[in-house]
């Protein structure tokens, strides 16, 4: 797929993109958008197919949006979200969750420890420092089975790996929106993975997460269970089948 | 008529059905030449086992298999060839249908920011 950049024009003061993928979150997406844009940034929501009026709403409360005619789950939403801010001249993208449970207000904190650090991904955890967050014990188990399979990758360690509150910058970010031609970038697990194993530099910094602030969460019981079983399909058949190769130079070319 | 006549004759029948019917589909486009190519090779092997009873026959006794299981077995194979053709060719359709929906998207996205910039 090539789609033309559109020229760097429309491109806010910062940079920084903040993206949004949304699947019938009527009831959140208002707040979030408005956080978002109080804070400074560009916000740009995907509405993954919504039934509802999602997308309305985001473009009233000052967001630019993304339809996607089919759902397409998180994984095709945010690659629809990098490519934009790809093509477009981002040389940041923050990724947040349209329910609320990420606190916009440590957007910016995110993006400076990029810079300061020196890393292709932040990703915000709740676990890196003891905030009482509830989590059942088959989680918990999940959650050290990945963290573990990633040190394996690479010299990334995680305590979080399924956090969706992620700042990604150039040239990672440009390898998630476009060198993906036939595997497909499925969920955090993976990109992580991914990215590690090509040798990008991934850190994790503490946030505080909020519960989510109204309407259905679109993933149950069901869908984290349908997500641990894609986790372990990708740690039997591998990711790399399709990958390009590896750019050693990615980290050490800034 | 002994029990492998009839089989023979079963096989002949079925397998011209089966070239007929595919032939026919792919007439009326409904199907391609690729998925044709798979199915059509499956008619042409039945219709081949049935002339071929005897050769099958001594192919089971060399495996210490009766005709029919080794007709079964080469049938098994077959079906899940090409089960997993068409696998493939889902997964390979899934992937081309995101892509689209995600330029789609963007087109879309685009389209609208322009119309915005003339008015």
């Amino acid at each position: 797929m090539t789609v033309e950049p559109a020229g760097t024009s429309d491109l806010g003061t910062s940079g920084v993109l903040v993206v949004v993928p949304a699947y019938n979150e009527r009831e959140c997406i208002a707040a979030v958008v408005a956080d978002v844009r109080a804070a400074g940034h560009d916000c740009l929501v995907i509405d993954d197919g919504s039934a509802d009026e999602t997308a309305a709403i985001a473009r009233a409360a000052g967001a630019r949006v993304v339809r996607l005619p089919i759902n397409l789950g998180v994984g095709g939403a945010l690659r629809t979200g990098f490519r934009y801010a790809s093509d477009h001249g981002y040389h940041t993208v923050v990724q947040v969750d349209a329910d609320g449970q990420h606190p916009t207000a440590a957007i910016d904190a995110l993006v400076q420890e990029l810079q300061a650090r020196d890393l292709d991904m932040v990703v915000g955890s709740r676990f890196l420092q003891p905030s009482g967050y509830q989590l059942s014990r088959s989680r918990r188990a999940a959650i050290a089975l990945l963290a573990r399979v990633i040190a394996s990758a690479g010299d990334t360690r995680m305590t979080d790996p399924t956090s969706g509150f992620r700042a990604i910058r150039s040239p990672l970010l440009d390898v998630l929106a476009h060198d993906f031609p036939h595997h497909y970038l499925g969920d955090t697990f993976e990109a992580l993975l991914v990215a590690t194993r090509r040798g990008y530099r991934i850190g994790e910094m503490p946030v505080t997460m909020r519960p989510r602030q109204g309407g259905q969460p679109s993933a149950g019981h069901y869908a984290s269970f349908r997500a641990m079983v894609r986790a372990c399909t990708v740690l039997l058949t591998g990711t790399s089948f399709d990958l390009p190769p590896r750019r050693v130079d990615a980290g050490a070319s800034r | 008529m002994s029990t492998t006549a009839k089989q023979a004759l079963v096989l002949a029948v079925g397998g011209l059905v089966i070239l007929l019917f595919i032939l026919r589909l792919a007439r009326r486009r409904l199907l391609t030449t690729r998925y044709a190519l798979g199915w059509l090779g499956v008619g042409v092997l039945i219709a081949a086992a049935a002339v071929l009873m005897p050769f099958v026959g001594r192919l089971g006794r060399l495996a210490n298999m009766t005709p029919t299981a080794v007709l079964l077995t080469i049938s098994s194979v077959l079906l899940l060839a090409i089960t997993v053709q068409l696998s493939i060719s889902v997964s390979q359709l899934q992937e081309r249908l995101r892509t689209t929906a995600e330029a789609h998207a963007l087109l879309a996205r685009r389209l609208e920011e322009l119309e915005q910039r003339d008015r």
